[in-house]
């Protein structure tokens, strides 16, 4: 009788557990795709004084063939590091020239230019190659060896 | 609501993340396949090679091919390094014949050998020969142990030793990594001409194909006398020299 008593005792407990479980499941779903879409409404501060010329130009960047530019985007954001890295070596071991996802071309969209009409450093603190970087606490070093604003006109 | 239990819960993630993955690389490629005017790898058919002819150069058309280089590659405004420290893509020579006395200067790079000794040398692979035979370090990959530097019998190699910016677009440069000529390779890639060639005669300085039977520098070498430097080592250089 009593031992019964404790087993009815514990199943009330461990169905309470598993509605607070499956609330807490609910409620971090809800967390990880509320952030997922809240990420793609995001706003880039200092995009860069070229790409914001070509958003405001109504351009699609970083558009890719059969796919929406949102999600083009959302690929561009995850993703850059490994195009970036695959570029690198196909670039520098195989020769590989042209396309789209050279370094070269980042830093030359996405430099912004200051009140003199100099351009800013595009890793500098709060530019576009370092707001992101800041947020997630990564740090990128191809900048010791990279030229970080466009090259000057000749 | 109906109530997820644990199994259910694996099973659904199971799902999407199978359905993620199918997206995922659907995606890739689509992307590779899709990017814009890429050039094709470089392949064996071709060596790049150079010819010096020194009688055709003047000390001072050496010093031009110095200058050129480091105008074009951006090396040359260290200001911390040491003499000994500072690098040296590109130098003038003098080369003494023991028995006869005779000395000639000679612009002396890289000679991107068929046997590179810097590349046997490299533990992380850094130091490498690509397809078509310009011998380059991969800096994404240099940890800068320096023994490519005591490998080389050329000197030809030399280390940044410190902090740089304003490094040119077309040839990033950073503290830490060992740097030589590349032989323009970002020029070469884009059908173009080493900088040091392009600033003396062209018949002093030849730069080419040497397996294409068409090129200047193919049939040129097969008329005149030429030496490698150092051809006991038996490297086979893409650089050579006539006029020594
Ligand atoms: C130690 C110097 C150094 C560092 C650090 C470095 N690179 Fe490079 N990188 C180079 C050199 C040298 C080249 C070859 C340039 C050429 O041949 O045109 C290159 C070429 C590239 C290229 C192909 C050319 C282009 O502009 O697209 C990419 C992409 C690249 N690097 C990405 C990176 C990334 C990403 C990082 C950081 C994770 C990085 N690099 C860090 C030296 C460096
Ligand atoms: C032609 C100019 C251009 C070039 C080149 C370029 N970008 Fe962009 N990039 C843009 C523009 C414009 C946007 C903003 C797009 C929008 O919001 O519509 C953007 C957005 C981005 C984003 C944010 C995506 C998001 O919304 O979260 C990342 C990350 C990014 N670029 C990285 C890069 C990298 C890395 C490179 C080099 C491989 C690069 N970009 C080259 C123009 C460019
Ligand atoms: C929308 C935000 C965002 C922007 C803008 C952005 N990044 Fe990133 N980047 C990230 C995140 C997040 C990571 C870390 C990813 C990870 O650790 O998997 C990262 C990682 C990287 C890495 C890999 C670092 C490493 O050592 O693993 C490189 C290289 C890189 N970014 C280059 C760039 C360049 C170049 C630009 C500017 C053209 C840029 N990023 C702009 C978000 C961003």
């Amino acid at each position: 009788m009593y031992a019964q008593q404790v087993t009815f005792k514990w199943d009330l407990v461990s169905n309470y557990t598993r509605e607070i479980m499956n609330r807490l499941l609910i409620v971090f779903l809800a967390l990880a795709f509320s952030n997922v879409f809240a990420h793609v409404e995001h706003h880039i501060p200092n995009l860069g004084a070229k790409a914001t010329e070509f958003k405001d130009d109504g351009k699609e960047a970083h558009k890719r063939p059969n796919m929406s530019h949102k999600d083009s985007l959302i690929m561009q954001r995850k993703m850059h590091p490994e195009l970036l890295l695959h570029k690198r070596d196909r670039t520098l071991r195989q020769g590989v020239r042209g396309g789209r996802a050279s370094l070269e071309k980042c830093v030359d969209c996405h430099t912004s230019v200051d009140k003199d009409g100099e351009h800013i450093p595009v890793n500098a603190p709060e530019q576009f190659c370092s707001t992101c970087h800041q947020k997630v606490g990564t740090s990128v070093d191809c900048f010791s060896c990279h030229r970080t604003t466009p090259a000057e006109e000749m | 609501m109906k109530a997820l239990n644990r199994r259910d819960f694996i099973k659904n993630t199971t799902a999407v993340t199978a359905g993620v993955a199918t997206i995922a690389s659907g995606i890739s490629l689509t992307t590779f396949a899709a990017e814009p005017k890429e050039s094709e790898p470089v392949t064996k058919e071709k060596r790049w090679g150079m010819l010096i002819d020194v009688n055709k150069l003047t000390e001072s058309n050496i010093e031009d091919m110095v200058n050129a280089c480091q105008e074009e590659n951006g090396w040359g405004n260290e200001v911390h390094s040491r003499a000994e420290q500072k690098p040296n893509w590109i130098k003038k020579v003098k080369v003494k014949d023991k028995s006869t006395g005779k000395i000639d200067t000679l612009p002396m790079m890289c000679q991107h050998c068929e046997q590179p000794p810097c590349v046997d040398v490299c533990p992380t692979n850094a130091s490498m020969k690509r397809e078509d035979g310009i011998v380059l370090v991969d800096k994404h990959l240099c940890i800068g142990c320096r023994y490519c530097m005591m490998a080389c019998p050329y000197d030809a190699r030399s280390f940044v030793h410190e902090d740089l910016n304003n490094q040119k677009t077309h040839m990033p440069r950073g503290k830490g990594t060992v740097e030589s000529c590349t032989l323009c390779v970002h020029r070469v890639d884009k059908g173009g001409v080493p900088a040091c060639a392009e600033v003396v005669d062209s018949d002093a300085v030849i730069f080419g194909d040497l397996y294409d039977a068409n090129s200047k520098i193919n049939q040129t070498l097969k008329k005149i006398q030429s030496t490698q430097i150092r051809a006991d080592l038996n490297l086979n250089t893409g650089v050579r020299y006539s006029g020594i």
